[in-house]
């Protein structure tokens, strides 16, 4: 056979990768959100549409390193919600000093939530569910203390975390920056850094280790608790880059904004691919997944149905697109067994 | 030079002490060999010396300096690396990043993969050339796994190296090759320290042996000084003086047919097989190890829904493509990876033995817990598992005496055809015998079939009444008799005469 030539087996392996699929869906999606709306790539829609999905794919991005590292984030959405709490409790609008506080003692408080969580999975060994699923009223809890109703303050400058042009004083090159490279996607671009950087780390390959056998990962003379911590730190900085997202955009902190997030968070890693059972998965592809999934909600809204079926009919989209991109793989890996490479 | 010294050794479990008094020490440039039955404190004592169990009492020095170690880095670090008899492998990982787990090459901050790629190349060049270090590690065999792992034992440089059964998932020749590895080791210096319930291998490759019985040493023999006799070794590990080989029992060959297959064939994995089983017969399949020997069982018991053949069970069409219709024929399939397949490890001894029971038809609304319970105790005390409890976890037992559970609990039941895939991996030379008497019983009294997969040739020998032999997914012969050999079935198996 003409196409059995080495090229064309590592090209077949490739595309019965379950990455390859995803990409797929993404560009199906695309073009279905183009073709409703007809202005989807031009500059402005396509800023508020980044807008729209940054905070979900930074949370995903963290939400995917913790469950590749073989747990789970139940608390992610109500961590968000306490550090958009504490930065806007901290600041003073008179007082624009006091904005640097706010990102010093949030990141302080997104360390401690990382390294709370990460000791009840790694050192103490509850299983992460139900761990994150204590913590996570717990961070709620300290979230209502600080600020029953939403509200609070925020100092002028913190718009650049959300849009450079809303925020009059910024300095001229920041101006620049800002108009070229929009402040949602600089973010979600230090966050990409952030992880590419580790993942050429000891900790970066050791998180995959830990997630895909732990037993194993102690064998060979891993810390496997704290490569746990580690994964719940990681994931904490993500939250962190969402909640100065989130504070910059509204200018006021809620204590419930965060919650749905969660397992919107975890949806997107797992339509990326990442593996619940850890160990598989990019983190990269969770930020894919969580741009599909927000590609469905704007769908559905563009698409003219009903509000009330809007809920139902993007669970069955997510519930699609999971089943094609587990079929197409199970299917071309089905294909290569029967070419007689059983795997 | 005396690289180890281990004295007066002692661990508990909970309430079950694995180890009393273990004392053993170790040579450079020397092969010595650990032997014992299962639950005996071999590999109990292996893991304490390299940092995965703390001892409760006892000294271990190490190049003449007390050490205690608290986990396996440690002792890595300082020089001890152990093959671990259940596999570690990180399945996800490649075999390169395998290799190097734990003990990564950096420069600044980052991993140095080339470096790493380089380092494990060479390694594996060494043990196992053609192997590509690129693959993932849950694509490899398990000989291909075990050859990983010991690759990534030697890459730590160790004084020591401990080999817990790393031969247990090798074939014949693979372990030919390991074995003229080790001996290269040990002419440079290293110290190795090897277990394996093969004798043979035992007796071929070590230099001394010291000998494990109830949680302490009973015994070390020099095979320079003292000659290498193996019953000797034998009696020492048992107790009582045995001879080597029992006479195999007599069967009268049966007309009837229990199972009939014609045309067999799966994908590239099995092609056109086709045999007659027949009642009270225990049919062998050989070959070198991945000739399809596993699938053809898996097939037999349902396991691939595609399969195209024809078979009969007792004269009745039977169709051959979901597990439930095999079981429904009374052809069970023991599944050797006791990990994997065969047990659920966190349950008790008695859910797991009683667990094939509650599968079947008849079987009563509410479970009749006593009448099981006095059932399971006595077939716990026919195959001597030890177990303090039948409420133990599996998990807690040592690993012979999970298999021997794995093997048990299906023999205790009303089986037409059993379909054994390597029943007595990892189980010793004693409980080994135990078990394939009690098969042997069970084929005689019951009339039950039984179809055997065993990676040991030897188990092979003793046992089949008839011998399949495979190759590349065929039956490329049928053996009967006197030509139930080692040499005829090694020779066949590899094509050559």
């Amino acid at each position: 056979m003409a196409n059995n030539s080495k090229g064309a087996r590592a090209l077949r392996k490739y595309l019965a990768k379950p990455e390859f699929s995803t990409l797929l869906i993404l560009v199906a999606m695309l073009i279905l959100a183009a073709f409703l709306q007809r202005n989807f790539f031009d500059a402005k829609p396509l800023n508020r549409t980044l807008n729209a999905f940054t905070p979900l794919i930074l949370l995903a991005m963290g939400q995917a390193v913790v469950i590749i590292s073989g747990g789970l984030d139940l608390s992610a959405g109500t961590a968000l919600s306490l550090l958009t709490c504490v930065m806007t409790s901290v600041m003073h609008k008179a007082n624009p000093e006091t904005g640097l506080y706010a990102i010093l003692a949030a990141f302080a408080v997104a360390i401690v939530i990382g390294v709370v969580n990460g000791i009840g999975m790694g050192y103490l060994r509850i299983p992460s569910v139900i761990a994150t699923f204590a913590t996570s009223y717990i961070w709620l809890g300290a979230a209502l203390f600080l600020r029953p109703t939403p509200g609070g303050e925020s100092v002028a400058w913190f718009k650049v975390f959300y849009d450079v042009k809303v925020y009059a004083n910024a300095p001229p090159a920041l101006k620049a920056f800002g108009a070229a490279v929009p402040s949602a996607l600089t973010l979600v671009l230090v966050g990409c850094i952030f992880w590419f950087v580790l993942s050429r780390t000891r900790t970066g390959r050791y998180i995959y280790a830990v997630g895909s056998n732990n037993t194993s990962a102690y064998e060979s003379g891993i810390n496997t608790a704290r490569i746990q911590l580690w994964a719940c730190v990681i994931n904490s900085v993500f939250i962190f880059l969402a909640a100065l997202f989130f504070v910059g955009q509204n200018q006021s902190g809620d204590a419930r904004m965060g919650d749905p997030l969660t397992l919107r968070a975890i949806a997107a890693a797992v339509v990326g691919g990442v593996a619940l059972a850890g160990g598989r998965g990019s983190v990269f592809f969770a930020l894919i997944g969580a741009v599909i999934l927000s590609l469905v909600n704007k769908i559905i809204f563009f698409a003219n149905i009903p509000y009330a079926y809007q809920t139902l009919v993007s669970g069955v989209i997510v519930i699609i697109a999971i089943a094609s991109s587990q079929g197409y793989t199970l299917y071309s890996r089905k294909s290569m067994a029967r070419r007689g490479k059983l795997a | 030079m005396k690289v180890l010294e281990a004295s007066g050794i002692r661990k508990c479990f909970g309430g079950v002490v694995a180890l009393a008094n273990g004392n053993f020490s170790c040579q450079a440039g020397r092969i010595t060999g650990l032997l014992g039955a299962n639950g005996s404190g071999k590999s109990t004592l292996s893991k304490i010396i390299a940092g995965v169990y703390r001892a409760d009492a006892g000294e271990i020095r190490f190049l003449d300096r007390a050490v205690q170690y608290r986990n396996p880095n440690e002792a890595r670090k300082a020089g001890i690396a152990m093959v671990f008899q259940n596999l570690s492998l990180v399945p996800d990982l490649r075999v390169w990043q395998n290799i190097v787990l734990g003990a990564e090459t950096r420069r600044g901050p980052f991993l140095d993969d080339r470096q790493a790629r380089r380092v494990s190349q060479e390694i594996v060049d060494q043990l196992l050339p053609g192997l590509d270090i690129h693959k993932l590690a849950c694509e490899l065999n398990p000989g291909e796994m075990q050859i990983v792992e010991i690759a990534k034992a030697i890459s730590a440089d160790p004084r020591l190296l401990i080999l817990d059964e790393p031969t247990a998932a090798l074939e014949k020749a693979e372990v030919k090759s390991l074995f003229r590895f080790m001996r290269s080791l040990a002419e440079r210096g290293v110290a190795i320290n090897f277990t394996s319930h093969r004798l043979w291998e035992v007796m071929e490759i070590c230099d001394e042996v010291t000998i494990f019985r109830n949680g302490a040493n009973v015994g070390s023999i020099d095979f320079a000084v003292d000659g290498r006799d193996p019953e000797k070794i034998v009696s020492c590990i048992t107790g009582v003086a045995q001879k080597a080989s029992a006479a195999k029992p007599a069967r009268p060959p049966s007309p009837e047919i229990a199972l009939k297959v014609e045309g067999l064939s799966y994908g590239d994995a099995l092609k056109d097989i086709s045999f007659e089983l027949r009642k009270g017969e225990i049919l062998g399949i050989g070959g070198l190890a991945g000739q399809g020997q596993h699938e053809l069982l898996l097939a037999l018991a349902g396991c691939y829904p595609g399969v195209d053949c024809l078979a009969e069970a007792d004269g009745k069409r039977v169709r051959l493509n979901r597990p439930a219709n095999a079981i429904r024929n009374s052809i069970l399939l023991v599944p050797g990876d006791r990990e994997l397949e065969g047990l659920f490890m966190k349950h008790s001894v008695f859910n797991n033995m009683i667990f094939p029971k509650l599968g079947l038809a008849r079987q009563p609304v509410f479970t009749p817990r006593k009448q099981y319970w006095a059932e399971c105790e006595a077939a716990i005390d026919l195959l001597s598992i030890k177990a303090h409890s039948l409420d133990m976890p599996v998990r807690a037992l040592s690993g012979g005496n999970q298999q021997k559970i794995v093997v048990g609990r299906w023999l205790s039941f009303d089986a037409k055809v059993l379909l054994l895939a390597d029943p007595a991996k990892g189980v010793d030379i004693g409980a080994k015998r135990d078990l394939y008497r009690y098969i042997a019983d069970q084929v005689r009294e019951k009339r039950v079939s039984v179809i055997l997969y065993a990676s040991d040739i030897e188990e092979l020998v003793e046992c089949c009444d008839r011998l399949l032999v495979m190759y590349e997914g065929q039956v490329i012969a049928t053996l009967e008799g006197d030509d139930i050999n080692e040499e005829t079935i090694i020779s066949t198996s590899m094509k050559v005469g």
